[in-house]
């Protein structure tokens, strides 16, 4: 790969390569980034529900702002970017070609997030990350609203042209001698999980401007007062959204299946299987989206097929834990911090999977919905299950990217807070929710069982912003005073495999990686 | 790589067969639930940025509280008249949401007599954490 | 052996779990269907399989990292090492 640190460059030449190790390096960096800035917020949050009456926060409008910043945060700034950047760097490599097929949009993709992530950030919109009509076209203030609808406009186009980049390297790009079968798994997650993007984001980039037009008063679409549905606007987003969480889980998925059988010292139980619930996933993903709707007054019957579609999606993610637990089976697995978040990843993905079909159980839906039971079962997804991926994964690059190895002992200690802190964060807000406690709210009255579980989250959440800074810290310090790593075998795992740091940038002049 | 994949194979059946057990379960439920008696006495709930109000058949007006009797059926008609809202009384898993144009509907019978309470589970802006309403069933 | 053991408590949950509760369920006190009885109902037998579910992944789980971890005296050299095929 590269080696950042040890060849230091003028930063502006790293700012306008198109070299894919480059343009990665800066999604790398920009993800991390938005995930320390959407993390703040998420601790302003938590620290005004630790007890009933205000805490940090004066007033219910801004903690609406900051609740909407911090999703559309973690999802379009953190989490879709952290995945763009693991994918820079390894797909390329992985399917033997010099670059990305498309050099210079890779590095326009890249440009358009810290645009769109000034107007989310500067702007503040207060109607959370789904902005549903008519709340979003009546009531919600400008400019902060249309500062939200452009921002994630660009960051569909974004998304857009990373999967073409994506797509047409995987496809159109890899060396001759490898078939697609043998293409490794990360690398298929990229290309299963690109092709949701296509066929889903369109249908929320129509959405965002026919609300554009609703809030400017030209048109009607979702607004009920001049004849419009604001349920076709949760169909239109959802849609999109329930496809993209495997978008966002996929390359998570992919990350593992990188690091499982390495870190085992054995290949990969079934490839086959694993390319198989990967394709799975993505075609069944597009049969689910309504789960989200069902309190909106639908039909049995709807609600029927939803469900179906929905429980239908399973058994391709158990396919993939199956295939990680046999490649662990008779292995000899070292339990380096990439290894361990990884672990830890597949323990809390089942939780969030059981959590996902008592949602989409018809009736518990009357439990669940809009209840902090929600909020729990998706940040056992995004944080337990593609946040621990993408973390293990950056410990797992850094000896790649920088020239030095982490701290392992503080790599041990981030992963246990992190596991520890997520466990009691997400679990008791399940528990939260069945005892009926609404989600998105400032303030709560004086429940008894409410508040010593607020608190409990709470609680929860410092040990997870404690591991955080750990992290960081680890980072920081590592990138310039850790001990320089083997190259060719960082973690002393044996064997060969492919060389990540082989591939060579034009940048660093002759005899340069 | 030479491997037999049964052990995989017998794995996705017994997944499989939980789900449909689950999915059937479920299924069999909803439909228990999902049919109004006939004898249901009607009651239609607005939810407004902040409030509820609830209009009785005999066309009375309660705004933030609701009194109804034990142990007999009450359907219950949502609608808003600006945001989405969402019905929701926790205590007899009751939720709805409450959509501007459209009549949803959700029914029970409560068999407790006691205070209960009501809230908005759907975000709906400023004072969403603030909107609450009171249930009282009276034993009659 | 185990996978027979673990086989046979799933097979337990999904049909004495269902039959016991039909034989309960029939008899509700009032006229009407008691909608929050049915529906907790329900969400406590989803959890009762979800729970065994979870803890045989878990205890698997558990029990691979504990026994395949290098450091168990147990460990030996995986057939792929010594080709360094992995
Ligand atoms: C086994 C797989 C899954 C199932 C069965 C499932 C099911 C559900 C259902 C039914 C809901 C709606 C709950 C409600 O609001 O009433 C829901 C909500 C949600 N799920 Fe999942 N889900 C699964 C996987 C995922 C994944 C992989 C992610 C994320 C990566 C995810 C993220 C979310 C989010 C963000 C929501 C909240 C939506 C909102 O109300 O704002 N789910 N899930
Ligand atoms: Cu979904
Ligand atoms: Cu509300």
């Amino acid at each position: 790969m590269v080696l950042e640190l040890a060849r230091p460059r003028p930063i502006w030449q790293i700012m306008f390569s198109t070299h894919h190790t480059d343009v990665g390096l800066l999604y790398l960096v920009f993800s991390l980034l938005a995930m320390f800035v959407g993390g703040a917020m998420a601790i302003a949050l938590r620290v005004e529900l630790f007890a009933p009456g205000a805490q940090l926060i004066q007033d219910a409008m801004t903690y609406n702002r900051l609740f909407t910043a911090h999703g559309t945060t973690m999802i379009f700034l953190f989490l879709l970017p952290s995945a763009a950047a693991v994918g820079n760097y390894l797909v390329p490599i992985m399917v033997r070609y010099k670059d990305m097929a498309y050099p210079k949009l890779n590095a326009i993709a890249f440009w358009m997030i810290p645009p769109a992530a000034a107007l989310v950030w500067l702007g503040m919109a207060d109607f959370g990350w789904y902005a549903n009509p008519p709340y979003s076209v009546i009531s919600a203030p400008a400019p902060a609203a249309e500062m939200w609808i452009f921002g994630l406009k660009v960051l569909g186009v974004s998304s857009i042209l990373s999967s073409i980049n994506f797509v047409v390297t995987i496809l159109k790009c890899k060396h001759p001698d490898l078939s697609l079968g043998k293409v490794p798994l990360l690398a298929w997650s990229f290309l299963t999980s690109s092709i949701i993007v296509l066929a889903a984001m369109p249908t929320f980039a129509a959405a965002l401007l026919m609300l554009l037009t609703d809030r400017l008063g030209v048109s009607g679409f979702f607004n009920p007062a001049v004849g419009g549905d604001p349920i076709a606007y949760q169909h239109l987003f959802w849609f999109t959204f329930h496809p993209e969480v495997y978008v966002l889980v996929i390359p998570a998925i992919g990350m593992m299946y990188e690091i499982i059988p390495r870190f085992s010292r054995r290949p990969i139980f079934s490839h086959s299987s694993g390319v198989a619930a990967f394709i799975i996933l993505a075609l069944v993903s597009f049969a689910s989206w309504a789960h989200h709707m069902f309190a909106t007054g639908m039909s049995f019957t709807e609600k029927t097929v939803f469900m179906v579609g929905t429980l239908a999606a399973v058994p391709a993610s158990a396919m993939h834990v199956f295939n990680f637990l046999a490649t662990m089976w008779n292995g000899r697995i070292k339990f380096a911090t990439p290894m361990m978040f990884a672990v830890g990843g597949i323990a809390l993905f089942f939780a969030a999977g059981a959590g996902g079909v008592v949602n989409t159980a018809m009736p518990l839906d009357f439990i669940t919905h809009d209840s902090y039971w929600v909020v729990g079962h998706f940040h056992l997804f995004v944080f337990g299950t593609i946040a621990f991926g993408t973390i293990g994964f950056v410990y797992y690059l850094f000896p790649y990217i920088t020239g030095r190895m982490y701290n392992e002992k503080w790599g041990v200690v981030h992963f246990i807070l992190a596991f520890v802190g997520a466990c009691i964060t997400f679990f008791t807000q399940h528990i939260l929710g069945l005892f009926g406690m609404p989600r998105r709210i400032y303030d709560y009255p004086e429940i008894d069982a409410w508040i010593s579980m607020n608190q409990l989250v709470s609680v929860g959440a410092m040990i997870i912003l404690v591991g955080m800074v750990i992290f960081l810290g680890n980072m920081i310090y590592s990138m310039a005073k850790g001990k320089p790593a083997n190259l060719e075998d960082p973690f002393g795992l044996g064997g060969k495999y492919y060389y990540p740091f082989a591939q060579r940038n034009p940048q660093h002049g002759e005899g340069g990686y | 790589m030479a491997h037999s994949n049964w052990a995989e194979w017998i794995y996705l059946g017994v997944v499989t067969a939980l789900l449909i057990y689950v999915g059937a379960e479920a299924w069999n439920v909803e439909r228990i639930i999902d049919h109004a008696p006939a004898d249901a006495e009607i009651i239609i709930v607005t939810g407004q940025q902040w409030f509820w109000t609830f209009e009785h058949e005999d066309g009375t007006k309660e705004v933030g509280e609701l009194h109804l009797k034990k142990d007999h059926a009450y359907k219950f008609e949502v609608t808003s008249i600006d945001v989405n809202h969402d019905f929701n009384i926790p205590e007899f898993v009751v939720l709805m949401d409450a959509i501007p144009g459209r009549i949803n509907t959700v029914w029970f019978s409560p068999n407790e007599a006691g205070e209960f309470e009501i809230q908005c589970r759907e975000y709906c802006g400023l004072i969403h954490y603030n909107m609450r309403a009171k249930l009282y069933v009276e034993d009659v | 052996m185990s996978r027979i053991f673990h086989l046979s408590i799933i097979i337990t949950t999904l049909f004495i779990i269902p039959t016991v509760s039909l034989a309960f369920a029939a008899e509700t006190a009032g006229e009407y269907i008691d909608r929050k009885a049915e529906i907790w109902n329900l969400f406590f037998r989803m959890m009762t399989v979800a729970f065994v579910v979870g803890g045989v992944i878990a205890g698997t789980m558990v029990w691979q990292v504990w026994r395949f971890r290098e450091s168990n005296p147990n460990s030996k050299p995986t057939e792929y090492e010594e080709k360094g095929e992995f």
